[in-house]
């Protein structure tokens, strides 16, 4: 069939359009104020960072949020009054230049930085510290915990906040350091756009922090965007925007990250990948508190019995299991606790034996046992359940293993018989403080702790070591640890690191082990070639 | 006329009450706790507690389910536990994308299904081996097409883009219909036409090329039983060529089943969006959904089940006129 002039006339000219338009979109290089259509900074792309999320994060205001995915944004958008060193859990300076705790511990006095601006230009005083810990406790959404142990709050001068406590509390300067700890909030949001909720609409999707990035687009499923502050205190970042995109396909990034459209994978990359990476990108491993739980259920057979549950140490070659899952991104855990929050813990009584493992399975009632994992992006979890149920078929177990979502695992405390026999987790505390671990997950009413572990003893000591002197509280938590491992109730298994891919030119990751997936951004740098 | 329109009306809220029962049945049967999951690990027991009772989580689940019919009526689907905005409000942000793709998709579902369906009917030995690749094309699943396309059209060839909706450096315009291809085009923006255009391309022909296969497979059996009725041979005998006949006199008699077939298809092509907006990062319903039953969002997986249902229904409507209009026959049915 031939087409006739008159029919291919508005193809050629729509053909044409395209073409002009597919020109006009290579040949976009103008900088200038970014509009309808146009490049936001395609002048100095190269100062353009690049990095996606697998999902969303909740919301980037730092009074409500408290996932892990979207702490690049509010680390970067906001400050607290102090912070953790890069790569340890030594407390350093952040908005307080310096600060005091009384002899009874009870009295905090930070010494603010001077000439701090805000994102909205103002100047950072003691009063929009103390507003935005006021405004932290009204919200009252779970990262106010931190601040509930205050009795007052003073600002003496503009460059000094008091904070006093109800009895001591020894975690509360490492709540200061928290990724999710206070941050500071200018008066744009707190007092021009309070409205009637606290400005937990405007903070829904704008930042009024001192961070080296302002938040400047919060497109939600698509992508967030991140931009240079030029009134930042703090040395200027490298990276003039960074763009952040929504990709909830990892396969889909890592090819995204093979072809340069970005420019770092900040987790979840297939761990059995790591070996095999093209030239243009590498790994960079960091220690973090990401640690992989086997939890056991005793409220039923067959782990009601102990006898049983403890043979469950034998079961598993926990070395041989952390080696084959993740390709040397992880290590066997030492003790109850993270090594570098709390040290000098007795190793772990695991170790593999054949004959005590079929004996235990041998005793229980039943042999047919639910393992439960969570969903995550890498796979590393099913791989671990398998690996798992292997070792445990061999004992003499019939073991299926099943993927479920974490509000499931939520939901399980409220009906503990129909929960699976053992459950995977990887959990982190939400800072570098022995009590920031053991509170959620060993304590009976603990947030993390998900198949209803109980015990009166454990609870008293969590009781008695937040407020105790600090040499006394480290004795506590380690007795908990103790005890914990000694009811076979909860196993350690491995030490996740954070894996960042990056692209080659991409320098500077700078990490905190308690920030989990999470790089300072304004310190990363393009390095030439 | 009127009475087709009055059923699918019923039809419509018939099919919006069922979608919402089965949710609401789902939540009392998936042991989940979103109130814990939303607040968070160390959020203290009263904190639990009280935003359970602020979100009316700890009513009966009937009492519960009466509260969401009343709101329901009046147009309020809730908040989101995960977004924390109104469902209403994420659906007007993630709905456009979705429409976008999907208007896309059945378009070119619909153009390759006729295309193909034509080409099917001639015969001979290039028909055959057109029906054995379709086959083939028919059982491969979806997310395979979209990473298959991806590693070749991304990867390999460099000619599209593997992810989102248009490129990350470019401003969106903020509607007015939010169709970015339309938006584009309004506000004279040539560049985010043509980013948009590619970014479309491997989100939609993945998602058109099932529903294509079972249109043209459909469509092609049709016409090959309409082209033996007497009026053909008749039209055939006046000395029409073969192609004229199977347009002009056999393809609007025969639309009838493959009319029916695209309407069902359309569900097949809501049902692949979850997948195709996951692995395409289309930031669209799918996207949102997918991301709320992580969470057991049960306000967003409600409000976007009722939304993809309603729309289902809305366009099984659309294909009965069509259908009305290709055989007047229906009509009076």
């Amino acid at each position: 069939m031939k087409l006739s002039r008159a029919r291919t006339a508005p193809l050629c000219l729509i053909l044409g359009a395209l073409a002009l338009a597919g020109c006009g979109a290579a040949s976009t290089s103008s900088g200038g104020s970014p509009a309808s259509g146009t490049t936001a900074a395609a002048s100095a792309s190269d100062q353009i960072l690049r990095i996606p999320y697998l999902a969303d994060m909740s919301v980037p205001d730092p009074d409500i949020f408290y996932d892990i995915e979207g702490n690049s944004v509010i680390l970067s958008a906001y400050d607290g009054l102090v912070t953790y060193a890069p790569g340890s859990t030594t407390i350093v300076p952040d908005l307080a230049t310096s600060w005091t705790v009384s002899p009874d511990r009870l009295t905090y006095t930070f010494h603010l930085r001077a000439g701090v601006h805000f994102h909205d230009g103002t100047v950072m005083t003691s009063q929009e510290v103390e507003r935005s810990f006021q405004r932290r406790l009204a919200v009252n959404q779970a990262p106010a915990y931190m601040l509930k142990p205050i009795a007052s709050m003073a600002t003496p001068n503009p460059l000094t906040f008091v904070v006093h406590l109800k009895s001591p509390v020894n975690p509360f300067i490492d709540y200061m350091a928290s990724s999710w700890g206070p941050k500071v909030i200018g008066p744009d949001a707190l007092v021009t756009h309070a409205g009637s909720d606290h400005a937990q609409t405007w903070l829904s999707t704008h930042d009024d922090g001192t961070g080296p990035y302002e938040l400047t687009t919060f497109a939600r499923g698509r992508q967030y965007v991140l931009t240079r502050s030029p009134d930042y205190w703090g040395a200027q970042p490298y990276f003039k925007e960074v763009l952040i995109k929504i990709t909830p396909d990892i396969g889909t990034q890592q090819l995204e990250l093979q072809n340069g459209d970005v420019d770092a994978i900040m987790h979840s990359f297939p761990a059995s990948e790591l070996n095999s990476l093209p030239s243009n990108v590498h790994a960079e491993e960091f220690p973090s508190f990401l640690r992989l739980l086997l939890y056991v259920n005793t409220n039923k057979a067959p782990f009601n019995n102990p006898a049983v549950r403890a043979s469950l140490r034998a079961d598993v070659n926990i070395p041989q299991l952390v080696a084959e899952a993740y390709s040397g991104t992880a290590t066997p855990s030492i003790g109850a606790y993270p090594e570098a929050i709390l040290p000098n813990q007795p190793t772990l009584p695991y170790a593999p034996n054949a004959k005590l493992a079929a004996a235990g399975a041998k005793a229980a009632s039943t042999k047919n046992i639910t393992l439960a994992y969570t969903a995550d992006e890498s796979g590393v979890q099913r791989r671990v359940g398998e690996l798992i149920q292997a070792d445990l078929a061999q004992a003499g177990w019939n073991v299926t293993v099943k993927e479920v979502q974490l509000p499931q695992v939520y939901g399980y405390v409220n009906n503990l018989s129909s929960a699976p026999d053992l459950m995977l987790q990887t959990n982190t505390p939400d800072a570098s403080h022995p009590d920031t671990w053991a509170r959620i997950l060993f304590d009976s009413t603990g947030g993390l702790n998900f198949l209803g572990f109980k015990d009166p003893t454990v609870d008293s000591l969590l009781n008695q070591a937040l407020s105790a002197p600090p040499a006394k509280a480290t004795s506590l938590y380690q007795q908990v640890g103790q005890d914990v491992v000694a009811s076979n109730e909860i196993f350690f298994l491995g030490d996740v690191k954070n894996v960042f891919v990056l692209n080659r030119d991409l320098t500077g990751v700078e990490q905190v082990p308690a920030y989990p997936w999470t790089v300072t951004l304004a310190d990363l740098k393009r390095t030439a070639g | 006329m009127a009475s087709l329109v009055g059923r699918r009306l019923v039809a419509l809220v018939a099919v919006m009450f069922g979608l919402v029962v089965i949710v609401f049945a789902l939540q009392a049967v998936i042991p989940s706790d979103p109130v814990r999951a939303m607040v968070g690990a160390s959020a203290s027991p009263q904190i639990v507690a009280q935003e359970r009772h602020k979100l009316g989580y700890d009513k009966p689940l009937p009492e519960r389910f009466a509260d969401y019919l009343d709101r329901l009526v009046h147009g309020n689907l809730e908040t989101s536990l995960r977004t924390r905005n109104p469902v209403t409000q994420d659906l007007g942000t993630f709905a456009p994308a979705t429409l976008e793709l999907a208007l896309s998709a059945a378009v070119l579902a619909g153009v390759l299904g006729v295309g193909l369906g034509l080409l099917l009917v001639g015969g001979g030995r290039a028909a055959r081996l057109l029906r054995l690749v379709l086959i083939g094309g028919a059982s491969v699943p979806t997310f395979l097409t979209a990473l298959l396309a991806i590693l070749v059209f991304y990867s390999t060839l460099h000619l599209l883009p593997a992810s989102g909706r248009v490129s990350d450096t470019l401003v969106v315009p903020d509607g007015p219909t939010k169709l970015l291809l339309v938006d584009s085009l309004l506000h004279g923006e040539p560049n985010l036409f043509w980013s948009a255009f590619t970014h479309l391309i491997m989100p939609a022909f993945t998602l058109a090329l099932l529903p294509a296969l079972a249109i043209a497979r459909t469509l092609a059996t049709s016409c090959e039983q309409i082209m033996r009725e007497d009026y053909v041979r008749t039209a055939r005998s006046k000395g029409l060529r073969e192609r004229r006949v199977l347009i002009r006199h056999a393809l609007r008699n025969a639309a009838g089943p493959a009319l029916t077939m695209s309407g069902l298809q359309f569900g097949l092509l809501l049902g692949g969006i979850v997948v195709v907006e996951q692995i395409y990062a289309w930031p669209g319903l799918g996207l949102y959904l997918d991301q709320s039953i992580a969470y057991s969002d049960f306000p967003a997986i409600t409000g976007t089940t009722l939304l993809l249902g309603a729309a289902y229904v809305v366009v099984n409507f659309t294909v009965d006129l069509a259908q009305a209009w290709a055989d007047p026959r229906i009509r009076t049915v």
